[in-house]
């Protein structure tokens, strides 16, 4: 068994693969950088060549269509531990027995695949459901989100074109990075500015548009009297709500 | 008296509509702003568990009409307020930028007469998709008795038109609020039917022809203000389903707010369990393929509270069972307790490759500890060993489901 190292990103993965098959060599594991080689096992540094990179992927859609592509980016958006081993199956199908066994269910890899692509679509559903934009004193609406998965790059197409009329900053306190769209375009930024917190990613008062304060206040009232008392069900808005989304909830905060 | 006053009166007087859904509308984004995902979004959850989409709020809590069943009714001694359209769009507005909500959804007590107050909310649609180029999610009221050219006009800005039923028969509507009838509910259903019909065929011919309630329309009923019962209930239901193409139709258990009118039933606790019951019922008639008349009928009117409407149905037919997972169809695959549309349809995929082991079957979704009494396949005979007789299987049934049910949740019988 070889491990191939790489580096932690996609076009990272996509070079671990071009090596595996340009070496031939099998039994073979991509493992991520974090993980300590086992004693006796080999281990190979892959570096990371973005036109090797290029051509697998050009490969895997040649192969197995675009839609493949986009799940195996799904599925790597999760970094879970194993799923590595999840992708490279799936390509060890499509090159070696030239089969594309990614709708075969009842292969137990491909359902664990097919699981994980789910979570990861979720996570991104709650993110257009739970996140929270505040105005700024200079007119950009910002929103802190803490996703489980790398998702925020995926939910770009979707906050570009509903809110494509407002300047907006979401920002991945996890992942110390967001995105900024000037009403004309997106780009990716840092946050460098030691004033900001980039832990909560909350706005101090003062950062905020004059009436901020009297929105976040009539939509708390609103998700108050809106309830109906008599059928309260706290573990069922729970259920539906994770707390893991309320620090950012205007409501629940 | 300010906003915030004003919106904390209305949407209390607005939570009692259950309807929240925002799917079945695809809205492109304009370069406004604003779109809608067919899927629709739910941004909050409420204390109750009940999901926050749309602002829900009422134009206002003024009202003509004294319905025994409702809490916005003439007679009752309660705050009133009424939004100005501005006030209306500017808090819409300004909760979608936030991504609060995917829109609005906008009802109304009758103030004046039907047209009029139909006119004012037509007015509050019409500045938001002109005036604002806002393109989020709209659903409207239709009110009862408004004019047919006011519900057109408002019709071809807003995604979902609704029309509350509330008592579901025509006896019992009369008796709680003498001054409605069936026809005036009815009628601006089927205009709104008609309406979509007309312009379907337009669509298809011009893609840019405006669109009609594309989201289609709803409706709701109260669920134990009146004695009748689930048969006449579903049957309703059934027939708005196929007759006037409904979308959804929503149950409301009854919640006893109007304590002073001795023509409802005093209720300790809304009967939720039965609300539950008949979701899962309207579930099994909308992607089931059920027959209403195979959920309930004249000898069974009510549904049975202690076991869902699927499974009773499976032990009222064992005919049918155990059903073969490799070879059965969709329709007899949805019929098994325990298969839901999404694993039925996995389950049609993945046998394509192969046998499909009781293993991979719960790896799908399929709950094993109620469909195993119910299939064959690769490694579950068929059964017909004394242990899964019908009688035999209910009270094991019951035994897991006992604990959940709790005496408040049974409506008391008053009638």
């Amino acid at each position: 068994m070889i491990n191939y190292q790489y580096d932690g990103t996609f076009p990272g993965f996509l070079s671990a693969v071009f090596e595996i098959w340009d070496r031939g060599r099998f039994p073979a594991r991509i493992v991520p950088p974090e993980v300590a080689p086992g004693l006796f096992e080999e281990t190979i540094e892959v570096k990371t060549a973005d036109d090797r990179a290029g051509r697998v992927w050009k490969g895997i859609a040649k192969a197995g269509g675009k839609q493949l592509c986009q799940r195996l980016m799904h599925v790597f958006l999760s970094r879970e531990s194993g799923v590595e081993d999840l992708m490279l199956f799936i390509l060890r199908q499509l090159f070696d027995n030239k089969k594309n066994v990614a709708g075969d269910l009842s292969v137990e890899e491909v359902l664990r695949f097919t699981q994980m692509e789910r979570k990861v679509l979720r996570e991104v559903h709650r993110l257009y459901m739970f996140l929270r934009f505040e105005q700024t004193a200079d007119g950009t609406w910002f929103a802190p989100v803490s996703p489980k998965y790398d998702v925020l790059p995926m939910t770009l197409n979707h906050f570009e074109s509903r809110f494509s009329d407002q300047s907006w900053l979401i920002y991945d306190t996890v992942r110390k990075y967001g995105y900024y769209y000037d009403a004309k375009v997106v780009e990716e930024i840092t946050i460098d500015n030691p004033a900001f917190d980039k832990e909560t990613g909350s706005l101090p008062l003062e950062a905020q548009s004059a009436d901020e304060q009297q929105w976040q206040q009539m939509w708390r009232s609103y998700f108050k009297h809106i309830a109906i008392k008599e059928r309260a069900n706290p573990r069922l808005q729970r259920q539906f709500m994770p707390k893991r989304f309320w620090k950012h909830l205007t409501e629940k905060r | 008296m300010d906003k915030i006053e004003k919106l904390k009166i209305l949407a209390s007087a607005a939570k009692y509509d259950v309807s929240c859904a925002t799917s079945g509308s695809q809205r492109e984004s304009t370069g406004g702003l604003g779109s809608a995902v067919s899927a629709g979004i739910c941004h909050s959850f409420a204390d109750d568990g009940r999901c926050i989409s749309l602002l829900k709020v009422l134009f206002t809590n003024h009202c003509i009409y004294d319905c025994a069943y409702c809490a916005n009714r003439r007679n009752n001694d309660i705050p009133r307020a009424a939004f100005t359209p501005e006030e209306l769009v500017d808090i819409t507005i300004n909760f979608y930028r936030r991504n609060y909500i995917e829109g609005l959804f906008l009802s109304s007590g009758v103030m004046r007469n039907p047209d009029y107050t139909m006119a004012r909310l037509t007015k509050v649609v019409k500045d938001l998709r002109l005036v604002h180029r806002f393109n989020g999610y709209i659903h409207l009221k239709a009110i009862p008795g408004a004019d047919d050219a006011l519900i057109r006009e408002a019709g071809l800005y807003v995604d979902r038109m609704s029309v509350n039923i509330e008592i579901p028969s025509e006896e019992n509507l009369k008796y709680l609020a003498p001054e409605k009838d069936y026809n005036s509910v009815l009628q601006p259903m089927h205009l709104i039917n008609e309406a979509q019909q007309e312009y379907l065929p337009v669509r298809r011919n011009s893609k840019p022809a405006p669109k009609f309630v594309p989201a289609g329309q709803s409706t709701q009923l109260i669920i134990g203000a009146t004695p009748d019962s689930d048969n006449q209930v579903l049957r309703l239901a059934s027939n708005l389903y196929t007759e006037n193409r409904l979308k959804r139709v929503y149950y409301s258990g009854y919640i006893h707010t109007n304590t002073s009118d001795s023509r409802l039933p005093a209720l300790v606790a809304p009967p939720l369990k039965r609300e539950n019951r008949l979701y899962q019922a309207d579930w099994l008639m909308r992607f089931y393929e059920f027959r209403v008349d195979e959920i309930v009928d004249d000898t069974h009117p009510d549904l049975d509270l202690e076991l869902d409407p699927k499974l009773a149905y499976a032990l009222r037919h064992p005919e049918i069972f155990p059903v073969d997972i490799q070879k059965a169809n969709l329709h007899t695959l949805l019929r098994v307790p325990g298969i839901g549309p999404k694993s039925a349809r996995l389950i049609l995929s993945a046998r394509r490759y192969g046998n499909v082991s009781s293993y991979l079957l719960k790896k799908m979704g399929v709950v094993m500890k109620r469909a195993r009494f119910f299939i064959t396949c690769r490694e579950l005979g068929g059964r017909k060993a004394p242990d899964y007789q019908p009688d035999h299987l209910r009270m094991m049934f019951l035994d897991k489901s006992a604990r959940k049910l709790t005496p408040d949740t049974v409506q008391l019988k008053l009638f």
